[in-house]
């Protein structure tokens, strides 16, 4: 009887332990099945892939709990054309600068003159 | 390189890096739950693993440019 009990819980064990290695082992089958752990170009699509299947999944799941989410708030700056544009406008004020420097002059010797008439 | 084949390859590294981050922390809260008693470390563990191969696929990504390629050497 003692030998048996030990020898179940033994064969329980080792079930354990070859559920936790197949759940493990599938997770890891999985992600590189799906390209996630290749090459640059394969991780883009997969990226790409995901981004399509995240809002029809998104509108599936509030189907089935019934609530709906608000929406997203449309944001207008693009971190992608915004990239440069501070090196942009610091060298066209420098290049502008000559010639708005010397319109200033100009203003500001004709608003003395005027003052000194 | 052009500036948008460098463009290109600037995204591919960012999308990719994001992928390799979220596969990494994935398959990290996997081990740590089947295997390691919820610890934290084999998340972390994952996590550095997948920015690891993320950063590794961008070197070779922006230096394959400029390697000469064995098919190129041997006709030459």
């Amino acid at each position: 009887m003692h030998l048996s009990v030990k020898f179940a819980v033994k064969i329980k064990q080792h079930i354990l332990f070859a559920t936790k290695l197949t759940l493990a082992g599938g997770a890891l089958y999985v992600a590189y099945d799906s390209g996630l752990l290749g090459n640059g170009k394969e991780g883009s699509v997969a990226l790409g892939r995901a981004k399509d299947a995240f809002p029809p999944a998104v509108e599936e799941w509030m189907k089935y709990f019934g609530f709906q989410l608000p929406a997203t708030p449309k944001i207008e700056f693009s971190p992608l054309d915004a990239w440069n544009s501070g090196v942009q406008k610091s060298f066209h004020a420098l290049s502008v600068a000559p010639s708005t420097a010397s319109d200033y002059t100009k203003q500001g010797l004709q608003y003395v003159k005027d003052l000194t008439k | 390189m052009s500036e948008k084949e460098l463009g290109q390859k600037w995204d591919r590294c960012l999308a990719d890096c994001a992928v390799k981050f979220g596969t990494g922390l994935g398959l990290g809260i996997v081990f740590s739950v089947v295997f390691f008693k919820r610890r934290t470390w084999p998340i972390v563990f994952g996590t550095g693993l997948g920015l690891g191969m993320a950063y590794s696929n961008c070197q070779n990504d922006l230096r394959s440019h400029y390697v000469l390629q064995s098919k190129v050497a041997k006709e030459q």
